[in-house]
């Protein structure tokens, strides 16, 4: 008995001292987050969005096309799923956000088409067509630090002709891979 | 050995006769919005609105004209994943909502949809003789879509 009362203390004081520290870690994450929306905010003050990161996922997913890989090609358009999930849009003012959000509704839904036909690369070329269009809205109106190029191969499409966004000046076609590597020129330069 | 495979069919009956049970809000909303679904917006000749219901409107609209083993699960739980998904790509009678270039958009994807044959699904015509289009009549579908 009396060894249980010595005990009781001490799991007071252990008690204390867990919930003190849950609360210290609350407060430091709390600390971070804020930290790091400031930043962002900072970051935003001359271009109020940045779509680096869509565009870099973007750049992978056609990577992955142009090396014929549909598995690649399925995970680059998840991760470009994510991209544009997590792309803050708050700072546009309300015209220039409903017009960002047009686009970015379709071009999510290319996106995740893309990631859900892993194996199926003509279904896969199918959306990438449209996905590079609603890409070079977004890369027209909001801007890049990238230095990227405007591709176009006239036979991809069904002989439609479709663009694609590109960080290279080398041609290396995302529609045809290895059986059409080099069809497409430049059109422009960003 | 006999008696645990009597009492698995038991239990895979009584499972199956319990599951009979859900039958969840089906998805049959009656009216037609004149100003909003597909047909209607775009003014489909007649043709084209006997084709697209038939072969479309059933997981594409918020009116399924359900089967007769609609009533029997599991069969209803399949064909309300599919009808959810359906609508989720291509909501038929959302059409007048949907922004410009989202129906622009809808429109490239659909004429792809039915030129490769991934549309109407393989196991939807399987249950649904009617909706079974051919080249010709996909084509008129195509041809029409193009000149929206």
């Amino acid at each position: 008995m009396k060894s249980v009362l010595k005990l009781i203390p001490i799991m007071v004081i252990s008690i204390t001292i867990i919930a003190c520290n849950s609360e210290q870690n609350k407060n430091t994450d709390a600390g971070n987050n804020s930290e790091m929306t400031h930043d962002h905010s900072s970051m935003n003050d001359s271009s109020l969005i940045s779509i680096d990161a869509i565009l870099n996922d973007y750049l992978e997913l056609k990577n992955s096309l142009a090396k014929d890989n549909a598995n690649d090609a399925a995970d680059a358009g998840k991760k470009l799923y994510k991209s544009f999930e997590s792309t803050n849009s708050e700072k546009l003012d309300s015209k220039l956000k409903a017009e960002y959000i047009d686009i970015v509704e379709g071009a999510k839904e290319h996106a995740e088409h893309i990631g859900d036909n892993a194996g199926k690369i003509d279904h896969q070329r199918e959306h990438f067509v449209l996905l590079s269009k609603d890409m070079q809205e977004l890369l027209e109106k909001f801007g890049s630090t990238k230095k990227l190029y405007l591709d176009f191969c006239p036979m991809a499409d069904d002989g439609n002709g479709a663009f694609w966004i590109s960080e290279i000046k080398e041609i290396k076609n995302p529609y045809y891979g290895s059986n059409m590597q080099e069809c497409g020129s430049i059109k422009k330069e960003y | 050995m006999y008696k645990s495979r009597k009492r698995f069919l038991w239990v895979a009956f009584i499972l199956f006769f319990l599951i009979q049970f859900y039958q969840p809000k089906r998805n049959v909303e009656n009216t037609i919005s004149e100003k909003v679904d597909f047909l209607f917006y775009t003014n489909a000749p007649d043709e084209i609105q006997y084709l697209i219901n038939i072969s479309c409107y059933d997981c594409h609209s918020n009116n399924t004209l359900y089967p007769w083993y609609s009533n029997i699960q599991p069969f209803r739980i399949l064909m309300d994943m599919h009808i959810k998904n359906g609508k989720k790509n291509l909501n038929f009678s959302d059409w007048g909502n949907y922004s410009k270039r989202k129906r622009e958009t809808k429109i490239n994807r659909i004429i792809k949809e039915i030129n490769s044959n991934r549309m109407p699904l393989e196991s939807y015509i399987l249950m649904h003789k009617d909706a079974d289009i051919n080249t010709i009549q996909k084509k008129r579908i195509v041809d029409w879509l193009q000149t929206l």
